[in-house]
């Protein structure tokens, strides 16, 4: 896993509720669902703690024509996929923000602006981040998002970033905040531990 | 307001019966026009150069070459790996009313290796023209905008020729969406000025460049328009003595298009036999070595007849005009017959409304750093007023 920090795109649009970037990039380093990654606001001084919860290309009608022929030149979906004006879109949840003080798990106090730099996580934040598991509840509380599928994700990258020994008992922590907040749908609750166990 | 549609319609339906009654009269003119042209394949060479002759200068039909009028050429086998180039402008003109005055031109080019898998090359250069040389002719007129043409076309075969001379000693096609014979360009008011002068002699030494770097050249021209294989039937039909201008523009074929006949006669991938441009401006071609010659080639199973110009260069170089033919099939193959490089070239040159906004945001932001007030004339600010009025919907 890298240790350095790569930048995955810039913002398009933002709120303190998230934010959307888009980059050209190629498909090795695009975002992945339910990771972490983090864009700079109030002038550098803080950074946003993203969770990738969408991935899209834009709707394009040359592409579409070329999708439907039989065979299609090496060269030209080389063209599609690296140099054409199509930039691949994410959107991300506010789950955080990074200060001097370290990481809080809440709203934060402003978005970042249009064209901020958006960067994956490194593993080490990614750990010191979700060492906390109060972010949970900002997940379940989203609306309109694919949240059991988003939940179970980020809690698996987040054990494989761990060293193996501390996995299960991340997982084993993060089952139980799961089950505190979801005693009142056992439903929900069951689906999202299945999902965690059957991709462990 | 618009359009007024109600007192459109009567006109409509005219002109759907017009356009009706005249795909009928021509598609009866088809068979005449193939049968004349076999009759002129018959005709002695020399006797037909002899009626060309006698048609004069001002006769604009297409001069035949050694190859027989009546055969077509089967497609050629492409080179494993071919390099295809193609560069399209576009512009913003001058605008009196708008801000400043200034034009931009925007070139985008693009080299797709056939054969390598690789991702296409691809380059796109902007040009911001302000300065009063730019911006006023000799006669202190300010430019128009067939001037604005003129500079976009040059800048366009410049980018061909530097690539093409990056890639020299390599199989590589270049092509230009448009007529190789400046000739949308060299409409300038009609005069043809020292500057107009000036730009055509950079172009010719553009294609000399292009010559040097062995690169085959096309200029690719989409749904041609042409009917100067016509003049030339119409001409084989007249007896001698009856050759004059009144006669040559009594033309049976009135509102038939070489197209229309090459549809007919060329199956998928075949290319017309050579032609020589009788275009006037071919004469200064013709002096520097690049006389334009023509072909019309099927570049689809779905029968789209395109015209395809080239530099004689390529004409009398069997290996550069096999290279000019497969390399813009093989180019065609998923574009539905319109060559793919310059689909890419078109998209990467084209300024979207959204981009030319953005600009214009940025140069009145400029001014005003400069202390200057940006300001359009009334007659632009009305314009886009007036333009926003959005119409009800219920």
């Amino acid at each position: 896993m890298p240790e350095s920090p790569m930048m995955i795109g810039r913002v398009t649009r933002c709120s303190t509720r998230g934010f959307v970037g888009a980059m050209q990039i190629s498909e090795n380093a695009l975002p992945v669902f339910g990771s972490l990654c983090q864009a700079e606001a109030q002038g550098g001084r803080s950074y946003v703690v993203g969770l990738v919860y969408d991935i899209s290309i834009t709707d394009d009608q040359f592409a579409r024509q070329l999708a439907g022929l039989d065979e299609v030149p090496q060269e030209q979906i080389a063209d599609g996929q690296l140099n054409r004006q199509v930039p691949v879109e994410f959107s991300a949840l506010a789950v955080g923000f990074h200060d001097d003080d370290g990481f809080h798990q809440s709203l934060p106090p402003q978005p970042p602006l249009t064209l901020a730099s958006v960067f994956s996580m490194v593993p080490k934040d990614g750990i010191d981040f979700t060492s906390e598991l109060h972010f949970l509840q900002m997940i379940l509380n989203a609306p309109q998002l694919p949240v059991d599928e988003l939940l179970a994700t980020t809690l698996r990258l987040s054990a494989q970033a761990r060293p193996e020994e501390e996995r299960e008992r991340f997982l084993l922590q993060a089952g139980r905040e799961v089950a505190r907040l979801l005693a009142q749908d056992l439903t929900r609750l069951e689906n999202i531990l299945r999902g965690l166990r059957a991709k462990e | 307001m618009g359009i007024h549609l109600p007192s459109l319609l009567p006109q409509m339906q005219e002109l759907g019966q017009a356009l009706y009654e005249r795909s009928l009269q021509v598609s009866a003119m088809i068979p005449k026009a193939i049968k004349a042209l076999h009759f002129t394949a018959e005709l002695d060479h020399s006797e037909l150069q002899s009626k060309i002759k006698k048609a004069g200068n001002r006769w604009t039909g297409a001069i035949p070459t050694e190859e027989t009028l009546n055969l077509t050429f089967p497609p050629p086998t492409a080179p494993q790996s071919l390099h295809v180039i193609g560069a399209d402008g576009s512009q913003i003109y001058p605008d009196r009313h708008a801000a400043a005055f200034y034009y931009l031109i925007n070139i985008g080019s693009i080299v797709v290796s056939h054969g390598s898998g690789k991702a296409p090359t691809i380059q796109q250069e902007s040009q911001l023209f302000f300065e009063l040389e730019d911006l006023y002719d000799e006669a202190d007129h300010p430019v128009q905008n067939a001037y604005v043409n003129l500079r976009r076309d040059v800048a366009e075969m410049k980018i061909l020729a530097e690539i093409a001379e990056s890639l020299a000693g390599e199989q590589t096609l270049a092509i230009l969406d448009n007529s190789l014979l400046l000739w949308m360009a060299l409409q300038t008011g009609g005069s043809t000025s020292r500057e107009t002068d000036l730009y055509l002699q950079q172009y010719l030494k553009l294609l000399d460049r292009l010559r040097s770097s062995k690169t085959g050249l096309a200029g690719f021209i989409d749904r041609p328009r042409s009917v100067s294989v016509l003049a030339l039937i119409h001409l084989a039909g007249l007896p001698d003595d009856q050759i004059t201008q009144e006669t040559l523009r009594l033309t049976p074929f009135r509102g038939l298009t070489d197209r229309a006949i090459f549809t007919k006669l060329l199956p998928p991938g075949h290319r017309s036999p050579l032609f020589i441009s009788a275009s006037p401006l071919n004469r200064d071609f013709r002096t520097a070595g690049h006389e334009v010659h023509f072909f019309y080639l099927n570049t689809d199973a779905d029968g789209s007849v395109v015209r395809v110009e080239i530099p004689t260069w390529v004409a009398q170089d069997p290996e550069l005009l096999n290279r000019v033919h497969a390399g813009i099939l093989k180019d065609c193959q998923t574009t539905g017959g319109f060559p793919y490089t310059l689909v890419r070239a078109h998209e990467l040159a084209v300024i979207p409304a959204q981009e030319r906004a953005a600009f214009e945001d940025m140069l009145q932001r400029t001014l005003l750093g400069h202390g200057l007030r940006p300001t359009q004339s009334q007659k632009a600010l009305t314009k886009q007023l007036t333009g926003q009025r959005k119409q009800h919907r219920l």
